[in-house]
């Protein structure tokens, strides 16, 4: 060992000098039996489960022909433009637009119902309660729920994807928003308060700005949710690709349907892609 | 007087915090609170500030008593008062300019207080005038989470300012600064209180700055007055008599 390198703590300290301290870990006798006892209820949950969802490997294994033939005559993708690329294309577009107006138009409600719905923000506990118990109904009702609901007032089409999409995401991004408005330090609304400014006041210029970003990078999550969403609704009649997906199943055209699940695949990435650069962007 | 305080007591769960604590702030006077951990110097202060509820006592702020007020006027008597904070608590994502306004927000409408874009220009000159006053009218568009903690704490004495407070609480304004920042808004807290005429009342942990920067000293001892001098007569002994019960207790 040169001069010049440091020496480990360790091998600086005299291993024959006796410690002060002796090491010994308090013992927990119960610990090994909890531990058990979980894992067995973990084990007995899963094996419910199986039982319940006919949860059998050897069919897959028996019917690998069908899955096979299927994937063979998706391939390869139909990709003649008048047939199958020009339409998926602009169903794509619609799908993206029903996700963009499901999302923005439930703004003002999320953000009222958020602020009726965030402890510190609330002007009455039974306001509270109040905003809470509307927030849980629209997030307890799925999506595809509230578009069959509309499809029986303004009928089969986009429209009403984009209203289903409002009602339920107002009930989650209002959820997601009043968690933040409560995680925020409180010090800056108090201040105003002792200001003299009204409850409103504090809210506009303190709590809100404190929490824009993230309110920010809710949004676009709940946009990027929201488009996926809005493939699933089209499946019901909402329109977009999701219906075309639907249609090219139903004749049995698999290879058009391969080609509207890849341009899917591609407006998923650079939803994605594009809400993450907004995030970066923010977060610096 | 600005700010008059006699016979303040308060307790939790039967453990007293403070005991018939008298004190006053005149205008244009600058007082520090010295005292131990527990000694009541900060419940004294939450008291006045109306955060938390006194036992017995009053409160007077230029000559009002504050518990024969209720609602609204006791919000505008309130409002005579500003308060500083150790953690400073300014918006940091908003500008200089648009956080000293917020001390304004009792004398705007609230429609024109929803947004800054709103905010009356006559608010805004006044705010920019408050950020001159504290040496900060360049910085008054730069976001406040830029600026360094001792700005910081300058732009939320300049908000105590644009609040166009008689009195002014300041709840350890210091103790999340560096030493040069710490003796800078020690430096503006007095001379503010000297040309503006305002009362300042600070609770300091550092009995040095206090002694040299304060008109006035009041140290608590287990929640009763130990003194209250000018701070050029405390002595040494004043100050271990405040911190040596610690020192005893952790012997």
């Amino acid at each position: 060992m040169t001069p010049h390198t440091l020496t480990p703590v360790a091998a600086r300290r005299d291993p024959t000098s006796k410690s002060r301290v002796a090491l010994v870990r308090p013992k927990k006798p119960l610990r090994w039996i909890t531990t058990a006892a979980v894992a067995a209820v973990v084990v007995g949950l899963h094996a419910v489960a199986i039982q319940g969802t006919g949860f059998k490997p050897e069919l897959l294994v028996d019917g690998w022909k069908g899955m096979a033939a299927f994937t063979a005559d998706a391939f390869p993708p139909d990709l003649s433009w008048e047939r199958t690329l020009k339409p998926g294309l602009e169903a794509t577009l619609v799908t993206l637009w029903i996700g963009l107006l499901g999302t923005t138009f439930s703004v003002p409600f999320a953000l009222l119902l958020a602020a009726l719905a965030a402890r510190n923000t609330s002007p009455h506990p039974s306001v509270y309660q109040a905003a809470r118990a509307v927030l849980s109904f629209f997030r307890a009702v799925p999506d595809i729920v509230f578009a069959l609901i509309f499809v029986t007032a303004v009928g089969l089409g986009p429209f009403a994807g984009v209203l289903a999409l409002i009602c339920h995401n107002t009930g989650v991004m209002g959820k997601l928003w009043a968690e933040s408005m409560e995680e925020i330090d409180a010090g800056p609304q108090e201040a105003l308060r002792t200001a003299g400014a009204n409850r409103i006041q504090q809210v506009a210029n303190a709590t809100l700005p404190m929490v824009i970003p993230q309110f920010v990078g809710l949004l676009l999550y709940r946009f990027d949710v929201n488009v996926r969403s809005s493939l699933v609704l089209g499946l019901v009649g909402a329109g977009g690709i999701g219906l075309l997906i639907n249609q090219s199943i139903k004749s049995f055209q698999f290879d058009s349907m391969l080609t509207h699940i890849l341009i899917v695949l591609v407006l998923i990435v650079v939803v994605d892609q594009f809400s993450a650069w907004i995030r970066r962007r923010l977060a610096a | 007087m600005p700010l008059s305080v006699q016979g303040l007591s308060k307790a939790f769960n039967g453990r007293t915090v403070l005991q018939g604590v008298d004190f006053s702030v005149s205008p244009g006077e600058l007082v520090a609170f010295l005292g131990a951990n527990g000694s009541g110097k900060s419940t004294t202060l939450r008291c006045v500030m109306g955060i938390t509820a006194p036992d017995a006592g009053t409160i007077s702020i230029a000559g009002t008593a504050l518990d024969r007020l209720q609602g609204r006027e006791l919000q505008q008597a309130r409002q005579r008062m500003a308060m500083i904070f150790q953690k400073i608590h300014l918006v940091p994502r908003r500008t200089a300019l648009d956080n000293v306004c917020a001390g304004a927000l009792a004398r705007i409408p609230t429609v024109r207080s929803l947004t800054p874009l709103l905010f009356p220009a006559e608010v805004q000159q006044e705010a920019l005038d408050c950020l001159d006053r504290v040496g900060l009218a360049d910085r008054a568009f730069d976001r406040v989470g830029r600026l360094s903690g001792g700005q910081q704490q300058r732009v939320a004495v300049a908000r105590a300012l644009c609040q166009r407070a008689d009195v002014v609480l300041a709840d350890e304004p210091v103790s999340a600064l560096d030493p040069h920042a710490a003796e800078q808004v020690m430096a503006l807290l007095r001379e503010l209180a000297h040309s503006e005429r305002i009362a300042v009342a600070a609770v300091l942990h550092q009995p040095d700055l206090a002694l040299r920067y304060a008109d006035r000293s009041i140290g608590l001892l287990h929640g009763s007055m130990s003194f209250d001098l000018p701070s050029t007569e405390v002595t040494a002994e004043h100050l271990n008599a405040l911190y040596a019960p610690d020192r005893n207790l952790a012997a």
